[in-house]
């Protein structure tokens, strides 16, 4: 019995390795995010550090929500963004992704 | 909070929804109901997906039936789009370094074979859970209310690997670094730390979950583990650990996972309070794993509700639940009881004998009598951190 054992935890524990002794492959995954001007400095700057699936999550936000996003993005994680790039991708994202209010 | 803060809080939110709306911040029920995607990542079912980089994945409400989350369910969240995508067991180790007697280098092995083994259940939330409660929104991800999960987890404690190392007198805060990368070199880095004091034997170093090995997603090989405290702490693939003597102001512990440092940890979307303070431990909170909302239910079947309970620790003594608009509470049955880290699972039978729709409510009081405030009386804060209002889920009965 005791054996048996043994040999029941020896094998569990190959197989749970196993998982993950090879590469892990996180799938892509293509968010349906808009077309539309100043796409290219979005495309560019943002993708870098996180998918469009943080932009979706927010919902349509004011404009000053996004440009304080920018803004953190820049203070913060220290994204290397010109200042013709924020104008861009907060025109963008207030069209695209904005409720129609200023603050 | 305290449950003389909480009256006061209760104060607070009446007065601000009575006085200058304008000002106030208002608290609904998070977002319910979400749909699972079609992406199975690593190891997981499919879940809530709302980032595939940095992985963000969320529990389904159906998941809190049950007081051990499966790993395959458990949900997941990182910070930085680079994340190893291959860990060679054999050659893993954590460094111990900083104000210590000798530096250590502790491959898994030695972790699984030269230290006593322990095992501890909690549950394991993030800070932002259920955010998308919180209007106007606080930037973050929006989560409904399953960014939360309880396993048991295995590993040694965190003061044993401290011991072997030998701190040095001065020796005051400990720094956790995982081995998520940012893309930019100058991005502040994902390291938490913690002051020696906050640190008891309930804090492991674990590799194991529900007795498998971590999940990838889930920090595999090795996680901080810290009963009580919210998830921003747990640091994921844990890879070094650092004594210091003063703290380090980092943007992950000066800015991010704070909330304000007053008596309702409260403020106004248009004056946020100056001075914050980090989140740390979890609040009393209930969640309903079923029915779930817009469910059928027949006239006069048995029906069980069932759901999970927790709080920092200090120990769920009741689960209330009424069908009547919090008119009236009748107690749950309470089940488990795997220490009090642990999600502790509620159930409540009972035949609906009304036809139409019926709203079952759900409400946790602690061992100190701190209980979960209705949905709009908790206090908005800029972060939207530490949501705890009453679950509720509306039935049709047919």
């Amino acid at each position: 019995m005791i054996k048996k054992l043994i040999l029941i935890a020896g094998l569990s524990y190959s197989a749970l390795f196993a998982q993950v002794k090879g590469d892990i492959e996180v799938p892509y995954i293509a968010y349906e995010i808009k077309m539309g001007k100043g796409f290219d400095a979005v495309n560019a700057n943002c993708l870098m550090c996180h998918s469009f699936g943080y932009i979706l999550n927010q919902g349509q936000q004011s404009k000053e929500f996004w440009h304080k996003k920018i803004d953190k993005m820049i203070t913060h994680f220290k994204a290397p963004m010109t200042v013709e790039d924020q104008k861009t991708i907060l025109g963008y994202l207030y069209q695209h992704y904005g409720n129609g209010k200023l603050k | 909070m305290k449950r003389r803060d909480f009256f006061k809080a209760s104060i607070a939110a009446s007065a601000a929804v009575m006085g200058t709306s304008l000002s106030a911040g208002i608290t609904t029920r998070p977002i319910d109901g979400r749909k699972i995607s079609k992406y199975a990542f690593p190891e997981k079912k499919p879940l809530i997906t709302y980032s595939d980089r940095p992985p963000l994945l969320e529990s389904p409400r159906s998941v809190f039936t049950q007081s051990l989350t499966p790993n395959d369910e458990f949900f997941v969240r990182w910070h930085m789009p680079d994340i190893p995508t291959h860990i060679d067991p054999d050659k893993y180790s954590i460094k111990i370094d900083g104000l210590v007697e000798r530096d250590l280098d502790i491959s898994l092995t030695s972790l699984k074979n030269d230290f006593e083994q322990v095992e501890v259940t909690a549950v394991l939330q993030c800070g932002g859970n259920s955010r998308s409660a919180f209007h106007p929104i606080p930037g973050g991800i929006q989560w409904g209310s399953g960014a939360m999960g309880c396993a048991k987890w295995k590993g040694v404690r965190l003061s044993d690997i401290l011991d072997r190392a030998g701190l040095k007198k001065e020796a005051q805060w400990i720094g956790f670094n995982g081995k998520e990368k940012a893309a930019y070199y100058k991005t502040p880095n994902f390291v938490r730390e913690l002051q020696l004091e906050e640190l008891d034997d309930h804090v492991i170093v674990a590799y194991e979950m529900n007795g498998e090995d971590l999940p990838y997603l889930n920090g595999y090989p090795i996680r901080l583990v810290i009963p009580g405290y919210y998830s921003d702490s747990w640091v994921k693939m844990l890879s070094r650990i650092t004594v210091t003597d003063k703290y380090k102001s980092l943007f992950f512990m000066d800015e991010a996972y704070r909330v304000p440092d007053n008596a309702t940890e409260s403020e106004t979307p248009q004056k946020h309070f100056k001075s914050t303070k980090p989140i740390t431990t979890m609040n009393v909170k209930s969640v309903i794993g079923y029915p779930e909302n817009g469910a059928s239910i027949a006239y006069n079947s048995q029906l069980v509700v069932r759901g999970v309970a927790f709080d920092s620790g200090l120990g769920i003594k009741d689960v209330k639940i009424s069908l009547d608009n919090g008119k009236t509470w009748e107690n749950a049955t309470l089940d488990n009881d795997a220490g009090r880290y642990a999600f502790k699972s509620f159930r409540f039978s009972f035949k609906p004998n009304k036809y139409g729709k019926v709203t079952i409510m759900a409400k946790a009081i602690n061992r100190l009598g701190q209980e979960q405030p209705l949905a709009k009386d908790v206090l908005w804060n800029h972060g939207g951190y530490k949501y705890n209002g009453i679950d509720t889920v509306t039935i049709e009965v047919v």
